[in-house]
């Protein structure tokens, strides 16, 4: 009976190996995937390595008002302001971030920071590729955050969209 | 007079009959908002913010400008009174731009958080904002008129308080704008009152211009290092790639001795701190080139050739000259460092007033000398010389004011007709250098007058004036360095005979008072004890200190320049610019310099020791009037040091036992966390360095409170509260005390500094903000700006 029982048992759990076998598969083909995402699937909402916006004219949102280190739990946002000038323009109001950090060695990617900034520059983008055997480099720069210029207006020379939204930086030295 | 009652929000209080409505409700804990009220300054009612409720007037009364009547009954706190104020704020926002994210004042401005408190943050006005693009009016201010609110506190902060009058208004309604006095540009003292004033971001300031936001950086209340007065002002420091940067300097610190006021100096001038000239590591001479060497290698130098020195020609081959911005810890260490250690009594500093004579005639006098905040208190003030709206802004801001406010009586006795005049009572105009005649005819000597009496002032006058001047009790006299020696002793005299009579004595620069209590002379030691008689200091110190007057400073040079001086250690001054010094005649001589910059001075010197500034160490100041204040550190350069520092680690090279010169294992408590920016990383660094020296790393010889603990016990006069001091309040110092009458004073030696508002000594020279404003009479050519004025 022992023999009877244990087969009914290796029966049952092998056809739901089976079934499982020919439904359609669920896990990601990461990163053997298709595309610049490699299989990766997001949600709209995730939360991955920040894009600084720029407007439609293609001048960068960002003000360099400070409200989104000051929300920052981590302390990880560090901004230098400048001043715009006629021969020099960078932002759509007086001032902007001459230099823009975040240290993704401390983000804990929470989205205070794009809930604290009243020009929409910051947001979450989809970047999750940031491991790194080097604490330095995970020092993001401005210019590694900084979404592309509009179309219209040419091609960013440093940037592609794909490594923008993968949050692959370009600039690696 | 007798007290009114009132009932506010149903609490009955008496207050003194007089008193505005707005400052009774503060009196007890009730807000009334506001913005164009300002303590201090006349009333306008402009703003319409402070609406109560006033039972039995049929509308709301503005609080700022109602005085309390017997048995008034207001409410503040009603859905009346709350719909006013939101309806307000409705209308100052009409056309105020959403900048907060842009704009300089937002994070301290009082219109976001009126606001934020009292709604109305949503506008029912559709229609389009008037706009008026930013104008700047002075390398300092900058002017936005969409963000303004007409409160006019600039206007009066800036006519009133400073006696400028360079804002005013024009046009009306929401057209209405604030205008400089050249249109579109300001040509007044550029103090950055009106910046520091405005309630919101109309007004805001080119030197912090969108450095960074009051939320991120750290405020450190400190005292101003460039004229004598002892201002407070608050350093706003960031973090920066070699330290902590000082982005702006402003009065947030109400407490100190100057309430609101601070000049362009004390609110802009600590760029100095961050010019690219400054030296950042000690410079030894090698083969005619100063080239860069390790701190070691360089007190290894100096100790090494100051040894040699000391050995073959004696103490006294070797000089020293001490500082007038250097805090009192640092002088005291710098003589007790020469006297001990070197063995000579060749000390001396830039003396910029007769301190000495002062002290001398003032000998047993109790409560004799007046502080800053007398100034603004007395009755009666007689200013004999200087130019105190140049040269003592403070002080000048101290007189008008208590004449405006307390209707003091103003007396100006003056070789020329300096601005004060504008507030005296009386003003009589002297020939130039006759101020010693002025203060023997006031002691009584008739015949002085002779010198005196030309055009409108004649000899009945002049008498007319001392009668009056003798007939009020309680009257501060202030004199600048123009009376000297025995014409001190004259004018102590007359002031004798007048009850309650107290001193001001002016020198300029930030310590220079300092320097001279801490004996920076070659014939007395701190506290004006000649010399001679200095049994107490022996004592304490526990070794013989050369007993014989040393050289002065000419003297210095003169010998120097026979081969007699080897050695000379110069501590932050520039005595070849300012005493126009021949070069060549020090080229014989071992020197060293601590200093920021490569001055005249510090050319000459062999070994260049980088010196911090007073916004970069903590210790006391001692202004002019002998207010003792705090110092605490705000900017830090890892690689530059405290001369205090510096001076214990050539002593300590030279063989010495630094517990013999700071008494920092005697000291009730030395360290009170005072010495060390937590930022610095300062701490660790005497910490490693003590442990490996077999010193106790908790009681620091670094430390200058320590040294200030000995200061207290031995100098006459500076046993003030200790609790009060750290807490970062002044303390009134007197000299008189102990000291002895006979003292010889070398007035010959005094060479005032004759700063303007925009200059200060060779420490201006690297201020960018001083020299960029078109007041400076030594403005650097336009295409020059970046580079330093060389004077
Ligand atoms: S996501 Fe959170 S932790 Fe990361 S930078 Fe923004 S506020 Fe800071
Ligand atoms: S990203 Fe947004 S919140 Fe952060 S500084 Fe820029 S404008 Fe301000
Ligand atoms: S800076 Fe000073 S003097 Fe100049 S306008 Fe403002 S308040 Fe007046
Ligand atoms: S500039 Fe500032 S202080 Fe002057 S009226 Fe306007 S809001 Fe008031
Ligand atoms: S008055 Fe003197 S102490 Fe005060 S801020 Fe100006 S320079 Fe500094
Ligand atoms: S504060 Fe009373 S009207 Fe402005």
């Amino acid at each position: 009976m022992a023999v009877i029982k244990d087969i009914a048992a290796i029966a049952k759990g092998m056809s739901i190996t089976l079934k499982e076998m020919f439904s359609p598969t669920v896990v990601e083909n990461y990163p053997d995937g298709p595309g610049p995402l490699k299989g990766a699937k997001f949600q709209e909402r995730f939360r991955g390595v920040h894009v600084l916006q720029r407007d439609e004219n293609g001048l960068e949102k960002c003000v360099a008002c400070f409200l989104c280190a000051a929300a920052c739990p981590s302390n990880c946002i560090y901004i230098e302001a400048a001043e715009n000038t006629t021969e020099q323009r960078i932002s759509g109001a007086e001032r902007y971030a001459q230099v823009y950090n975040i240290d993704y060695n401390r983000c804990i990617f929470c989205g205070y920071c794009v809930e604290a900034c009243p020009t929409d520059a910051i947001t979450h983008g989809h970047g999750f590729e940031i491991a790194s055997l080097n604490a330095t480099s995970l020092v993001y720069r401005k210019e590694q955050m900084l979404a592309p210029l509009p179309a219209h207006l040419g091609s960013n020379a440093v940037f592609n969209q794909a490594e923008t939204e993968t949050g692959t930086p370009a600039v690696r030295s | 007079m007798p007290d009114v009652n009132i009932t506010v929000d149903g609490k009955k209080l008496a207050v003194p009959a007089g008193t505005l409505l707005i400052e009774a409700c503060k009196s007890v804990g009730i807000e009334v908002p506001s913005f164009c009220y300002y303590p201090g300054l006349s009333l306008q009612g402009a703003c319409r913010m402070c609406l109560v409720k006033i039972e039995k007037m049929p509308k709301l009364q503005t609080a700022c400008t109602t005085v309390v009547t017997e048995g008034m009954v207001v409410s503040t706190e009603i859905d009346e009174v709350r719909q006013a104020r939101k309806a307000m704020l409705e209308l100052l926002l009409a056309n105020h731009p959403l900048d907060c994210p842009v704009c300089d004042a937002g994070g301290e401005c009082e219109l976001q958080d009126m606001t934020f408190s009292y709604g109305a943050a949503e506008s029912k006005l559709i229609d389009i904002k008037n706009h008026k693009d930013e104008q700047q009016w002075s390398p300092v201010v900058y002017f936005d008129r969409p963000r303004c609110i007409m409160c006019y506190r600039c206007v009066r902060i800036c006519g009133e308080g400073m006696d400028v009058w360079a804002l005013g208004t024009a046009n009306r309604g929401s057209a209405q704008l604030i205008m400089p006095n050249h249109s579109d540009y300001l040509e007044c003292e550029e103090c950055g009152m009106c910046i520091d004033i405005c309630p919101v971001g109309a007004l805001t300031s080119g030197a912090y211009r969108y450095k960074t936001r009051p939320w991120e950086m750290k405020h450190v209340g400190t005292v101003c290092t460039h004229c004598a007065d002892g201002c407070k002002t608050t350093l706003g420091v960031r973090r920066s790639p070699t330290g902590m940067q000082i982005v702006r300097g402003d009065n947030r610190d109400k407490s100190g001795i100057n309430g609101d006021f601070l000049c362009i100096k004390g609110r802009y001038a600590f760029d100095f701190a961050s010019h690219d000239h400054r030296i950042q590591q000690p410079l030894i001479r090698r083969e005619g080139r100063h080239v860069p060497a390790s701190y070691d290698q360089a007190y290894e130098h100096i100790a090494l050739r100051l040894k040699e020195i000391r050995e073959q020609h004696g103490g006294h081959a070797i000089g020293v000259i001490g500082s007038t911005r250097t805090s009192n810890e640092e002088s005291y260490l710098l003589q007790k460092f020469a006297r001990l250690l070197l063995g000579t009594n060749n000390i001396d500093h830039h003396r910029t007033a007769d301190f000495p004579s002062f002290a001398g005639a003032l000998a047993r006098k109790k409560d004799a000398t007046a502080s800053m905040r007398d100034v603004f208190n007395a009755p009666a003030i007689l200013l004999i010389g200087n130019d105190p709206t140049e040269q003592h802004p403070l002080l000048a801001w101290q007189i008008r004011n208590n004449v405006r406010l307390h209707r003091a009586r103003l007396y100006v006795v003056n070789s020329s007709p300096i601005k004060l005049r504008r507030q005296a009572a009386s003003f009589t105009q002297i020939p130039a250098g006759s101020e010693p005649q002025l203060a023997a005819f006031l002691a009584g000597d008739d015949s002085a007058a002779n010198a005196l009496a030309s055009g409108e002032i004649t000899r009945e006058a002049l008498a007319a004036l001392r009668d009056k001047l003798r007939g009020e009790p309680n009257l501060i006299i202030i004199f600048g360095s123009e009376l000297r020696g025995s014409s001190i002793d004259s004018l102590v005299r007359f002031g004798a005979a007048i009850s309650g009579a107290k001193f001001v004595c002016l020198g300029d620069y930030a310590n220079s008072r300092g320097a001279a209590d801490m004996g920076l002379y070659p014939d007395l030691l701190p506290g004006y004890v000649p010399v001679g008689s200095g049994a107490r200091f022996h004592e304490e110190w526990g070794a013989p200190v050369p007993t014989e007057p040393g050289m002065n400073l000419l003297q210095m040079v003169d010998a120097a320049k026979a081969g007699r001086l080897k050695a000379l250690y110069i501590v932050g001054a520039n005595p070849v610019a300012r005493y126009n010094l021949d070069p060549f005649a020090l080229s014989k001589t071992f020197i060293v310099a601590h200093d920021m910059f490569l001055t005249e001075t510090a050319l000459l010197a062999e070994v260049i020791l980088p010196a911090a500034n007073a916004y970069e160490k903590s210790g006391t100041f001692t202004n002019t009037c002998g207010d003792l204040q705090l110092l605490k550190k705000a900017g830090d350069i890892t690689t530059v040091k405290s001369d205090f520092e510096m001076l214990l680690r050539v002593a300590d090279r030279l063989g010495f036992d630094l517990r013999q010169l700071v008494p920092f294992r005697q000291a009730e408590r030395a360290d009170l966390g005072q010495s060390r920016g937590a930022q610095s990383g300062e701490a660790d660094r005497h910490a490693i360095w003590l442990e490996a020296h077999g010193l106790e790393p908790k009681l620091s010889p670094f430390d200058p409170i320590a040294m200030l603990d000995e200061i207290q016990r031995l100098v006459p006069g500076y046993d003030v509260s200790r609790v009060e001091l750290l807490a970062g309040n002044d303390q009134h110092t007197s000299i008189e005390a102990g000291v002895a009458s006979s003292i010889a004073s070398q007035p010959e030696l005094i060479l005032p500094a004759n700063d303007t508002l925009f200059t200060s000594g060779t420490l201006g020279r690297y201020s960018r903000t001083l020299n960029s404003v078109i007041e400076n009479p030594r403005r650097a050519p336009a295409d020059k700006a970046d580079r330093e004025v060389v004077v």
